[in-house]
């Protein structure tokens, strides 16, 4: 499998090549075009070897994220028996970021950023906690394990972040991270602060590892956006 | 009269140079600056060519503003600049007679007279994906300026490919097309998020956008409070 990722760092958009037995696996929506030997099935996003719990699971998560606003539940795989090309591209301005993933470690994604995966590569969606859907600026991950590549979408630019100690992050500007650090959602300072900083929520990240913060923020685009709108 | 393109692919300008005697029609609204010697008239599209019924046609369906202005250097040479609405690039595709362009309603920004843009009525209306599929045709000779949402690749069709409705910018004529579903059956293809989406085939350019306007106003309109009324 070959890809290019083209029209970065404003537009970005993924073209890839397909060997036969390849499987890329992209967000819903994502596709720009494709070859028409290029085949597509549509799956529930629960994870590749989901029981019937996680299913529901997933089921809720998109039930949660339809009244927050966010992504749709399926993803779509794309095969080609006798190879094929495929182009993705996210819905917002931006960039697109590829990472190798070993059978190892594992991703935290925000569930916008998710643009693609390889065959091996399983996401499952996690919660960053309940104060995280309280805060507007709802926090949901994609769990993204298994060896293979992945790309992620960040709205603006991306800068990748190696964090060696501690590390503070607004939630709308994280794009992903690694696995390895430990993480917790919480309001800078304190109420009044989260009432009136408009800083929202942050994430506070521990550990060793990379974060991938992007340079906009979808809340603040829809916070500028909505009090023009007309009644 | 000839476009000149600046700041692409995010936040494109163009400017048409006109000498005396040329004129250039623009949709509304894309006008940011121009010369003074130029005079402005709106109309509905070039006179004499097709009634009032061809003309609301195209507004109505083509996604193109219904009028147009008229952008004309009478004494002197002169320019205008325009620009879209959405960030994103421009593209001018030169048409020397020979073959028609048929460009997204919404991509369409200018063209001189010597272009004959006229509606082709596709009565398809992507109605899970909410992505119209109204096509201008642009016959004659002269250069079409178009705009993209995002950055536009410029490709030499020669066989199928298969291009998100959402996505596509213009395409020569001569390329067959047909509207299909994403996905073998109806629910799939609801669920798949990609609606409908054009399986091409022939050999000729075909202009493609980087980001689809109707998504991103789904990511984005999702997320705002809800019109009252």
């Amino acid at each position: 499998m070959q890809y290019k990722i083209e029209h970065g760092p404003s537009f970005a958009w993924l073209k890839v090549d397909l060997s036969p037995g390849d499987e890329l696996q992209a967000e819903a929506g994502a596709m720009v075009r494709q070859e028409p030997q290029v085949e597509m099935s549509t799956h529930l996003n629960a994870g590749r070897h989901a029981g019937i719990f996680q299913k529901l699971w997933a089921i809720l998560v998109a039930f949660v994220r339809k009244f927050i606003g966010g992504e749709t539940m399926f993803v779509n795989r794309f095969t080609a028996s006798q190879g094929g090309q495929v182009v993705v591209a996210p819905s917002l301005s931006g960039h697109i970021v590829h990472k190798m993933l070993d059978a190892s470690s594992r991703l935290f994604v925000q569930t916008g950023s998710y643009l693609a995966s390889t065959g091996a590569v399983d996401t499952k969606v996690r919660f960053g906690g309940l104060r995280t859907l309280l805060g507007g600026e709802g926090l949901v991950l994609l769990e993204c394990s298994g060896a293979g590549d992945i790309w992620v979408n960040s709205y603006g630019g991306v800068i990748p972040i190696e964090v060696n100690g501690s590390f503070t992050v607004d939630t709308g500007h994280i794009v992903a991270f690694d696995g390895s650090l430990d993480f917790r959602v919480k309001s800078i300072g304190g109420v009044k602060s989260f009432l009136f900083s408009g800083e929202g929520l942050v994430c506070e990240f521990s550990g060793q590892g990379t974060i991938y913060v992007q340079s906009r923020n979808l809340s603040a685009l829809v916070g500028w956006l909505s009090p023009l709108l007309p009644a | 009269m000839h476009f000149e393109v600046q700041y692409n692919p995010a936040h494109s300008l163009a400017t048409a140079h006109l000498s005396p005697g040329e004129s250039v029609r623009a949709e509304a609204s894309a006008m940011v600056s121009m010369s003074p010697s130029l005079t402005v008239e709106t109309n509905t599209g070039p006179q004499g060519r097709g009634g009032f019924f061809t003309k609301a046609k195209r507004g109505l369906l083509g996604g193109e503003s219904f009028f147009q202005n008229v952008f004309r250097a009478s004494g002197k040479a002169g320019h205008v600049c325009l620009a879209p609405r959405l960030c994103g690039s421009m593209v001018v595709h030169e048409l020397s007679g020979q073959r028609d362009l048929l460009i997204q309603g919404s991509s369409y920004v200018a063209a001189p007279d010597s272009v004959d843009i006229n509606t082709q009525f596709q009565g398809f209306k992507g109605f899970f994906s909410g992505e119209s599929l109204f096509f201008l045709k642009a016959s004659g000779t002269g250069p079409v300026l178009m705009n993209a949402f995002g950055a536009i690749e410029e490709m030499e069709l020669n066989g199928e490919m298969v291009v998100d409705t959402g996505h596509l910018v213009a395409f020569e004529s001569g390329i067959n097309y047909e509207v299909t579903k994403a996905a073998a059956g109806w629910i799939s293809s609801f669920l798949s998020g990609e609606g409908l989406v054009l399986r091409m085939s022939g050999r000729g350019k075909v202009f493609i956008q980087s980001r689809n306007p109707s998504e991103f106003g789904r990511t984005v309109g999702s997320l705002l409070p809800a019109r009252r009324g």
